[in-house]
């Protein structure tokens, strides 16, 4: 828990800069009378830097995939290695310390914190990372201006526009500086000018070195990312890079 | 650090349901004012009967026959008798009297003033100082001698006299019917509590040596008597009733014997009983008002479903949310409690000022009573802040 650079076993080249490693990971809920099986036999390696489009039709996974991948859920077969961490035999606890340090999350329905400013929106993954007043509120204002938000600080989630929801979502996001920024349909509310500008945000991050993954339904929002994977009925079924793609069955 | 937070997030929430964080905090509203009251008023009230007991005499006590159906003259005391208890007990019995007192009539003049005589040992004044303003107390050559001096109080002795100084002047007296001529030797001072004109009337008591009031041969009722303080009272007590008995041929149980000391425990006695009851009533009161706080909290819970699951996903553990909302319900709690605590000292100050008793309030109780109510909101936040903590940040997530 405390040494992040600990590998369990993995070793090689290539393991040391996979981020996120999925093996034959699957995912049933069971709801009682029928299981559900979202996600099957899933094999999947991103690393540090990249930037990954999710897409698929609905019900095909990709939600479940973001939240296992944010250690928000575990899997029920297969292996989920974060920084060679395997997520599965982790306690909620532990997987809070993980979300809290590694994972930015921005959600298609903004989910900010209601009657909290802005401003204290952002500093609640640092008060929950015990950093000290001063430290975080100069943080989240720093952070605020980079979404440029700087002269809506005070304002509250509801005096927002949903454009500006979404950017202190992704100054939220970004508090704790985490390798990682899992956006689930983050534009599925927003128009074409405020999917544009939040786009144009994760690409500059990408730049910066966040590995960005987003799920999305739309081709244009796809088109930022450098590498799509396709999901249906639980199953991955492309995975291109570039230009060049190929299929994985 | 983190408790700053959970105490401005817990103000936060009380503050946007006003009306629901109030009706929350009724119930230990309710009940901490009624025990600070309670409390208080029973405090006040110790306070004013030791008052009044040390007005009469704390270790006053008197004896006498009780009323039973075969009355006899014997039952009645005479001075030999009473000469003869007091040589019974030379170290236990202080001073000793008859217990007598007439009403009287005080002329001068024009003026007349109904008095209460009350008859005293030569050394009254050991066992129940006076402030004296003029002159002196009745003393053991007054007794001897039976002389008629007379200690007036000092708004008689002005009433009369014009002034306080009234040594040395002399008063017509009426006692039941027969007139006589008094002397004053001295004259008294004594603040009125609301208790004397409540217990004794507004007559003014006057002291005259017992001896001027019952003579050799006359009977009395009772023996009145100061005990030692150094002394094993329930020793004395069985002993003195044993003579009593002995003395006029009476079981043990037919002689009454009061004492201001027992007197005292009983009331004391009542006072406890009472507290007792307070205590009760304070236990049900916060009892009700926290299942109406774990009631609310769990309402709040449900709402914030969505909210917790955001905090979880940002990194909230278990504990960070279980904390945050036991203090918000032991905000809700303390303050109920505060606000209940400041209700109780509001009705007791102002009961206190309508019947002029001095009120008194123990820190201590409102500290308690404080402490008590965040108590209660603790332990009634536990279920609902352990439901909150437990959600599964998904569920919460995906909570409609
Ligand atoms: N909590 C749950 N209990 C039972 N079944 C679930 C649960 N969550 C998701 N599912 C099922 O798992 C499958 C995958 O759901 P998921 O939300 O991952 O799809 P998705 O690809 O995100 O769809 P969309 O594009 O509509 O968001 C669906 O069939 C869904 O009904
Ligand atoms: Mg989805």
């Amino acid at each position: 828990m405390n040494d992040w650079t600990d590998t369990e076993g993995r070793n090689g080249q290539e393991d040391r800069q996979a981020l996120i490693r999925i093996e034959n990971m699957g995912k049933t809920y069971d709801t009682g009378a029928v299981q559900v099986a979202a996600l099957k036999e899933v094999d999947l390696i991103i690393r540090q830097g990249e930037f990954v489009a999710v897409m698929g039709q609905s019900g095909s996974g990709k939600s479940t995939l973001m939240n296992i991948l944010g250690c928000l859920d575990r899997p029920t077969s297969g292996k989920y290695y974060l920084e060679g961490i395997d997520i599965g035999s982790r306690s909620s606890d532990e997987l809070s310390l993980i979300r809290n340090k590694k994972i930015g999350f921005v959600f298609q329905s903004f989910n900010l914190i209601p009657r909290t400013s802005a401003l204290k929106n952002v500093e609640l993954p640092m008060t929950y990372a015990r950093i000290p007043f001063h430290e975080r509120h100069r943080r989240a204002m720093e952070l605020l201006q980079k979404v440029d938000l700087g002269d809506r600080m005070e304002h509250m989630p509801n005096e927002l526009s949903g454009g500006q929801k979404q950017r202190v979502a992704v100054a939220r996001a970004l508090a704790n500086d985490p390798p990682i920024l899992l956006a689930d349909e983050p534009t599925g509310n927003l128009d074409s000018t405020s999917s544009g500008e939040i786009m144009r945000l994760f690409t500059a991050l990408n730049a910066e070195g966040v590995t960005v993954i987003v799920v999305t339904h739309e081709n244009e929002i796809a088109a930022f990312a450098r590498r799509v994977i396709r999901f249906r009925d639980g199953k991955m079924i492309s995975d291109e890079t570039g230009g060049g793609h190929y299929a994985v069955d | 650090m983190l408790w700053i937070e959970n105490m401005k997030m817990a103000l936060l929430a009380i503050r946007i349901n006003k009306m629901r964080s109030f009706l929350t905090m009724l119930g230990i509203i309710i009940g901490i004012s009624a025990v600070i009251s309670i409390v208080s008023i029973g405090d006040s009230m110790r306070g004013v009967i030791a008052d009044q007991f040390k007005n009469i005499g704390v270790n006053r006590a008197m004896i006498y026959v009780s009323f039973v159906d075969d009355r006899r003259e014997s039952d009645l005391f005479t001075l030999d008798e009473l000469e003869k208890v007091k040589d019974a007990f030379p170290k236990e019995i202080v001073a000793i009297d008859p217990s007598s007192s007439e009403d009287a009539e005080l002329t001068r003049g024009r003026k007349t003033i109904q008095v209460a005589l009350e008859g005293v040992p030569g050394n009254y004044s050991d066992v129940q100082p006076l402030d004296m303003v003029d002159g002196r107390m009745i003393n053991a050559g007054d007794l001897a001698a039976g002389r008629n001096y007379v200690v007036l109080k000092k708004e008689t002795a002005i009433e009369l006299f014009g002034k306080a100084q009234a040594s040395g002047e002399t008063i017509r007296a009426e006692v039941s019917g027969e007139p006589s001529e008094l002397t004053v030797v001295g004259v008294y001072e004594k603040e009125a509590t609301p208790m004397d004109a409540l217990f004794m009337g507004s007559t003014p008591v006057a002291y005259v040596p017992y001896t001027s009031l019952v003579s050799t041969g006359d009977y009395f009722f009772a023996l009145n008597f100061y005990i030692a303080e150094d002394i094993d009272y329930n020793v004395f007590k069985s002993q003195v009733v044993g003579l009593i008995s002995r003395m006029k041929n009476r079981t043990a149980d037919q002689i009454s014997y009061n004492s201001a000391q027992e007197e005292m425990s009983m009331a004391d006695n009542i006072m406890q009983g009472m507290s007792l009851a307070v205590g009760a009533i304070a236990a049900i009161s916060l009892l009700v008002g926290g299942i109406g706080i774990m009631n609310i909290m769990l309402v709040s819970v449900t709402e914030r479903t969505r909210e917790i699951g955001i905090r979880k996903a940002l990194g909230a553990r278990t504990r960070d949310i279980l904390i945050q909302f036991l203090t918000e319900s032991a905000l809700l709690s303390a303050a109920g409690g505060l606000i209940g605590t400041l209700l109780g000292i509001g009705f007791v100050m102002i009961g206190g000022a309508v019947a002029k008793i001095d009120v008194v309030i123990d820190p201590m109780v409102v500290l308690i009573a404080v402490a008590f109510s965040a108590m209660v909101g603790v332990l009634f936040g536990i279920l609902p802040a352990s439901k909150a903590a437990k959600a599964d940040p998904i569920d919460a997530l995906r909570y409609e």
